[in-house]
């Protein structure tokens, strides 16, 4: 009995194993394995954590695409009777915050994860167990969203979730404290992702990969997350004054104490705005990936359209209240954010300018990314016009708030955001899956999807004209006007659109599963690309590269297979992809080290949500919550970055289960 | 030498007793305290003996066992913490129960970093290993502790110094203040190669300001404004009478419903009292107020003298003794140029139970009417 | 060949859009009955064309690069960058065209934001789900108003008059729309929004709330009634007079008992007695949590009841409101709801139990949150020969 036992003598210590670092600090052994659920849910691999975004959104998109369809059912007749009053504004309040939150952005950030470091020609992510720390988080939060649902009622405030009509007052079931924390949430994750990104991006391209030389889709996913850092911090600050007001009995927009509600109104846009943007500009980039590759031409003006998207980020800053043009600013606020959101069309005109130019004496090859992509421009610049009606001002009085605004975003966002993230898909599908989705059903879902979205959203810009709001649960035929062509025929009109775009969306599914089941193999380079991504196999390997491509060019891997002659100026073949990534196999580098697997990055997301929950359902869970999370940080920040060879079972067994890649070739 | 253990026994020995001594000079000499804090410099003398003799109770082991082989254990100051923690465990019993709080946290750090260290020494036969491996475990633990008690104590001192110098002055102070470690932290930046203990010096030095400042400000108490705000309760005031505080706060027009469309604004400009509503472009001596609705009414003093707005909103009755009580409210007392808001909320129309006014005490014969449709 | 069917479909469809514009929506922004809106629409006639001309350029580029660049088996393209001076030219003429619009919108704004020109002001306060409007004594065109008037639902206006509300909120932020007038203003608690309108001729203009406002958002209407000179002024003087007791021995004079023992609580009658003699003041700040309940003393001079969401008049009289001329559109709403026109049928439907017709807070056991306040009407559990009774007195509040 020792107050403090001496150290024991080396000898003794001798006998024994030697201690490692990884050993006397890893508190369980590493989830090393390389198959199975548990390689797929403690993974730091950017590309399984990629799909795994991509799945999730997909999901939460046909979720809040059936929210969608029971809005149109409603909506189809006057008085409709398929939805209660207060079942609708919980539907429409939901269906923009999982289309926004857990569709648009999670599927971007899919795009991201995925491309980013294979584009820039990297291993990984500068921190792969953040990266899935920030895909965690965003389940919980989707989870914690919607889990509403079924404990009172999911939030019926509307996503913008104005003040004082989110008060505990006035939305008295949980559904808004639901909403605050599944958003806070879902937003660490995103800040999480974006802080990852942006150092991947800045520190990790392949050597020669100058900024300039960077491919136009990372150069969007820069500046989107640039966005993110800046805006994201500005809705938290609201969604913590909000749930202290309904959880805590704050009064930050309580008039009777002398608060402003239009500063929730402020806050909100300010991050509202950006977030416009952090949609659309991925979408923008993965088009300027495929209309160069289906034009074989490179991007018209590329510094113009990396610059033009940085200024949209800029601007994107400056507009926020012409959200608010109708809560009375004053005639000086009105006017200065009406001429900024003028300016903000500017850049974007540049943009379709650009993409229409890289067109201009190209090749152009007809596939189904090409036609989403060119489906984008049209449908974009719809929404962009339409846009520009209301950066007037007063014009905007008359058309905020109605079915108008309702057509305009969603040309902007389905027609851009939405044709350009399924551009993604059938470009980049084969290099994630080695299978080529079937263009002739690609055909049948783009022709449906754009039938189906002029058909839903064209008729509202008519109904809004007319006087239709948004956000009612009902229609009434003594303010439908007559005639034929009434609100009554405009709503059916759009109703059965909504059915036909479901169908083509249909179609996309239907074609996965096609895919997946009996789809021919891609060829190495389908689309004869231009960028890095290509310069591997398909699905990419655990390590991306064999080895790591040395930069030369803008769209390098185009340039590799193509050289202009010098005599004719034409441009010959001298490679095809196939040949190229084979000798990337053959020129291996040996010893590649990869992250491992851990349990922390999931373990904390669930300490999260159990605080979040705790939040609504008293301190004892909120507890456990925070217990969780520091429990499981200490883990996370005691593990070493590469499993020791004690985690491995056998240890040291080689193989596939090795912490190290077998050199190769 | 003394063995390890016995230095701890020692410890709690030699601070027993003084502890003993101190409580007798400071409180009462022929008190239990004093017995038992003598009993246990005695108990733990002896214990502290016996481990020096048996070499910490280890009979195997020689007394002089440091040799090649074994890796000596690092000097340690814990057993002196935890001795430290025990002292002012007991001296909390008996006095206050921060300090026997403050002990439990000593304790308990004490504990776990003595534990911690130990253990990490025993960890492996190679030192410099087992110096990492303890950093890795006690700097994730530490870390944390350091900066949330850093930034408390800074909150706390900031705070105190914001509380205790008037508005005007903080900001300059904090300007000048933010300033300074702007320019202090740009020049640490020009000279990367500038030596360590110099910055750790300036971080020192910064920090001990701060600390006394701090704690010279707490001390000091809360500026005047806000004691007399604090009895005095901004919006709501009891009592009306033009004789009573003429604390004004200097800054309430920067609520943030004050910076929004009002509903009206009563000026007082060389004696004569008017009223100017949005949107109406003449002055007017009737406001119109909404039933039952939240209504901020600037009221805006042009003039020297110091008046207060007092809006006089009828009559109750007391439900259990049947007076009729008058229902006023009204503004601080409002100094020349100042602006101050008066938040209404009238439930009964002004034709049932009115009339109702504005009035400003020291301004006779004059009123705005109210109206409430 | 191409060209010309891309420019048949073209003309075509917005052959169709002005169809399905032009056809007699109440709500239709493109139909300014007011100066103001005339304003707004004069803009509208500016950059919709613009941006139709910009986007047929545009797409007609676009057709012709997909039509003339396909694959036709030609060599690879040469590699080019782009072409900087082109750049810049695409991006002086969108900033160019942009300016133009800007400063006509510019122009707008300051016009629109005038309030030097008032002729009359109203005050309009937005609460769930109705809207009420009182008018402050003042001198309007004339004709003095000495009393306040309260009412609610139907806003009344003479025509050629700038009229300026004064928008604000008891509880959420609510929006003031009546499309043929202006353009919207939320009604924001805690701050007064200004809002001009003026209408050139007599005449019903519809509105809705256009800020989500909660659950029965979709039911809270407006309407605004212009009448001229003449007809305003009598609608001034009836609205200033407090209601008549009804006669003795009367149905009415039952439905009296009736209000006095339920409805008083929250609708204020002026001019009402209590059986003891005194005046009968309403309290609704004890039973709503808005504080507000709308004001009945001349409910049968307004068409519609519960935020202007249902009618007072049977469709066929209402008919006769909204599709008389200008000049016989006065005399025409003036009448107020007579016997005859009198829509039973919903106002019934309403007192038996108002949450069914127009969903509402109105469930004292789940409004812990706002103190057990409802927020919007109650089913009041009144029986069949009580209704009776209270619709026999509702229509004599002319």
């Amino acid at each position: 009995m020792a107050i403090i036992e001496r150290p024991a003598p080396t000898a003794s210590i001798l006998l024994r194993a030697p201690v490692t670092p990884s050993q006397s600090m890893g508190i369980v052994r590493r989830p090393v394995t390389s198959t199975g659920w548990k390689s797929w849910v403690f993974t730091v691999d950017h590309k399984k954590i990629g799909i795994m975004y991509g799945v999730f959104a997909m999901f939460f998109f046909i979720v809040g695409g059936v929210e969608a369809l029971l809005i149109r059912l409603q909506l189809a007749t006057p008085d409709g009777k398929i939805l209660s009053a207060d079942l609708y504004n919980q539907m429409f309040t939901m269906h923009a915050t999982t289309m926004i939150f857990l569709f648009a952005m999670p599927m971007a950030a899919a795009f991201a994860n995925y491309f980013l470091p294979l584009q820039l020609g990297a291993r990984d992510v500068a921190f792969p167990r953040l990266n899935a720390l920030g895909l965690w988080l965003l389940v919980s939060g989707g989870l914690i969203l919607n889990a509403s649902w079924f404990l009172g009622g999911a939030a019926d405030g509307g996503w913008f979730m104005y003040s004082p009509n989110s008060g505990p007052v006035f939305s008295p079931s949980n559904g808004v404290d639901f909403w605050t924390l599944g958003v806070q949430i879902a937003g660490f994750g995103s800040l999480i992702g974006s802080i990852n990104l942006i150092v991947t991006i800045l520190n990790m391209r392949a050597p020669g990969m100058t900024l300039m030389k960077m491919p136009v889709f990372c150069w969007m996913i820069l500046v989107v997350q640039f966005l993110l850092v800046f805006s994201l911090p500005v809705i938290t600050v609201a969604l913590v004054l909000l749930t202290f007001q309904r959880s805590f009995g704050a009064t930050f927009f309580d008039v009777a104490q002398g608060a402003d509600p239009l500063l929730w109104q402020h806050l909100f846009w300010i991050f509202g705005h950006p977030e416009v943007y952090v949609l659309i500009l991925p979408a923008f980039g993965i088009i300027s990936e495929v209309l160069p590759t289906f034009s074989r031409k490179p991007l018209f003006g590329y510094p113009f359209v990396v610059f033009s998207g940085a200024s949209i980020g800029l601007v994107g800053f400056g507009v926020w209240s012409h959200h608010m043009f109708a809560t009375g600013l004053g005639p000086i606020s009105v006017a200065a954010f009406s001429i900024a959101t003028m300016a903000i069309a500017i850049p974007t005109g540049v943009k379709i300018f650009n993409w229409t130019l890289t067109m201009w004496g190209g090749k152009i090859w007809y596939s189904t990314a090409m036609k989403f992509a060119i489906g984008l421009i049209v449908l974009f610049t719809i929404g962009g016009l339409s846009g520009v009606t209301h950066a007037v001002a007063p014009s905007d009085t008359q058309q905020t708030d109605t079915y108008y605004i309702v057509a305009h975003f969603h040309y902007v966002l389905f027609g851009g955001m939405v044709f350009g993230l399924f551009s993604g898909f059938y470009y980049w599908w084969p290099k994630v899956f080695g299978k080529m989705l079937n263009e002739k059903l690609g055909g049948w879902n783009f022709w449906l999807m754009v039938i189906g979205m002029n058909m839903t959203f064209g008729p509202m810009h008519i109904l809004g004209l007319q006087g239709q709001p948004r956000r009612m649960y009902v229609w009434t035929e003594a303010r439908a006007g007559e005639g034929l062509f009434n609100f009554g025929f405009w709503n059916r009109v759009s109703s059965l659109g909504s059915l036909i775009l479901a169908i083509g969306v249909l179609l996309f599914l239907i074609n996965v599963v096609h895919t997946t089941r009996k789809g021919k193999p891609a060829p190495l380079d389908p689309w004869d690309a231009r960028t890095l991504e290509w310069i591997t196999t398909s699905p990419p390997k655990e390590h991306n590269f064999d080895r790591i491509p040395v930069v030369h060019h803008l769209d390098d891997f185009f340039h590799r297979k193509y050289q202009e002659d010098a005599t004719t100026g034409a441009m010959v073949q001298i490679a095809t992809g196939e040949q190229l990534v084979r000798d990337e196999e053959a020129n291996a580098d040996a010893h590649i080290h990869l992250p491992s697997p851990s349990y922390w990055p999931i373990a904390i997301a669930i300490g999260v949500g159990t605080l979040g929950m705790g939040v609504v359902y008293g301190v004892p869970i909120m507890i456990v919550g925070v217990l969780i999370i520091l429990g499981s940080s200490f883990g996370f920040v005691l593990e070493p970055s590469v499993a020791d060879d004690i985690d491995y079972d056998p240890p040291m067994s080689g193989g596939q289960e090795t912490k190290e890649l077998a050199p190769l070739g | 030498m003394f063995t390890t253990g016995s230095k701890y026994c020692f410890g709690i020995a030699g601070l027993g007793s003084l502890g003993a001594v101190v409580y007798m000079v400071l409180v009462n000499p022929s008190d239990v305290g004093v017995l038992a804090l003598l009993g246990i410099a005695i108990a733990m003398s002896l214990v502290g003996g016996v481990a020096q003799f048996t070499g910490d109770f280890d009979v195997d082991s020689p007394n002089d066992a440091v040799t090649a082989n074994v890796v000596a254990p690092a000097n340690s100051m814990w057993p002196l913490v935890l001795a430290v923690g025990g002292v002012f465990l007991l001296v909390g019993m008996t006095t206050d129960p921060i300090i026997f709080i403050l002990g439990i946290v000593i304790i308990i750090a004490a504990g776990v970093e003595w534990a911690l260290q130990s253990w990490a020494e025993r960890a492996s036969s190679d030192s410099a290993f087992n110096r990492f491996v303890r950093e890795r475990a006690l700097t994730s633990l530490e870390l944390p502790v350091f900066v949330g008690g850093g930034v408390a104590i800074i909150a706390v001192a900031f705070s105190r110094i914001m509380l205790a110098v008037s508005p005007q002055n903080g900001a300059i102070l904090f300007i000048v203040l933010a300033t300074a470690v702007l320019i202090v932290g740009f020049l640490v930046s020009l000279k990367s190669n500038m030596k360590k203990s110099t910055i750790a010096a300036t971080c020192v030095l910064g920090a001990v300001v701060l600390l006394v400042s701090g704690g010279i400000a707490g001390f000091s108490g809360n500026r005047e404004q806000l004691v007399s705000a604090a009895a005095e309760d901004h919006y709501s005031h009891k009592d009306c009478e033009a004789s009573e505080s003429k604390y004004f706060d200097k800054n309430s027009e920067n609520a943030v419903s004050m910076k929004s469309g009002v509903t009206a604004t009563i000026r007082v400009k060389d004696g004569k009292l008017t009223a100017q509503l949005i949107g109406i472009d003449t002055q007017v001596q009737a406001v119109t107020v909404r039933r039952s609705n939240s209504t901020t009414i600037l009221f805006r003093n042009l003039d020297d003298a110091q008046y207060r707005l007092v809006a006089n909103l009828g009559t109750k009755k007391i439900a259990d003794t049947g007076v009729e009580e008058e229902i006023v409210d009204c503004t601080q007392m409002t100094g020349k140029n100042q602006t101050q808001a008066l938040i209404l909320k009238i439930s009964k129309p002004s034709a049932s139970s009115g009339p109702y006014t504005l009035t400003v005490p020291g301004l006779e014969g004059q009123e705005i009417a109210v109206v409430v449709p | 060949m191409r060209l010309r069917r891309f420019g048949l479909g073209l003309a075509a469809s917005s052959a169709m859009f002005l169809v399905g514009c032009a056809r007699n929506a109440p709500q239709d922004t493109w139909q300014p009955k007011g100066d103001n809106a005339q304003k707004i629409n004069k803009l509208d006639w500016m950059v919709f064309p613009l941006a139709g001309i910009v986007g047929v350029l545009v797409f007609g580029l676009i057709a012709y690069i997909l039509f003339r660049f396909r694959d036709k088996g030609q060599a690879l393209p040469t590699q080019s960058h782009g072409n900087p001076a082109v750049e810049i030219a695409l991006t002086i003429v969108p900033a160019l065209i942009l300016s133009v619009v800007g400063v006509f919108t510019f122009k707008g704004i300051f016009e629109l934001a005038q309030t030097n020109d008032t002729e009359m002001v109203i005050n309009v306060t937005g609460q769930q789900w109705w809207w009420e409007y009182d008018y402050p004594a003042q001198v309007v065109n004339g004709v003095e108003i000495t009393q306040p008037i309260i009412t609610s639902g139907q806003l009344v206006i003479p025509t050629g008059t700038n009229v300026l509300l004064r928008e604000t909120s008891r509880d959420v932020i609510h929006s003031y729309w009546i499309p043929a007038l202006n353009g919207k203003k939320d009604a924001v608690p805690g701050r007064i929004n200004l809002l001009r309108i003026q209408a050139d001729k007599p005449g019903i203009f519809a509105g809705q709330c256009t800020e989500f406002c909660g659950l029965s958002h979709a039911n809270m209407r407006m309407e605004a009634v212009a009448l001229g000179p003449e007809d305003f002024a009598a609608w001034i003087a009836n609205q200033q007079r407090n209601a008549e007791a009804p006669a003795q021995a009367t149905l009415a004079q039952e439905g009296e008992a009736v209000f006095l023992n339920q409805c008083i609580r929250c609708h204020q009658v002026n001019g009402l007695k209590k059986a003891d003699g005194t005046a009968a003041i309403a309290a609704p700040d004890e039973n709503v949590y808005s504080g507000a309940a709308p004001n009945l003393t001349h409910l049968m001079s307004r068409n519609t009841f519960a935020g202007a969401t249902f009618d007072l008049l049977t469709s066929s009289c209402r008919k006769n409101v909204w599709t008389a001329s200008p000049e016989e559109f006065g005399s025409a709403y003036l009448k107020g709801v007579t016997t005859d026109c009198l829509n039973q049928t919903d106002l019934r439907r309403w007192l038996r139990n108002a949450p069914a017709m127009k969903p509402m807070y109105a469930d004292p056991i789940k409004l812990a949150r706002s103190d057990g306040k409802y927020r919007g009407m109650p089913n009041l559990g009144l029986s069949e020969s009580d209704i009776d009774k209270l619709v026999a007195y509702l229509s004599t509040l002319k």
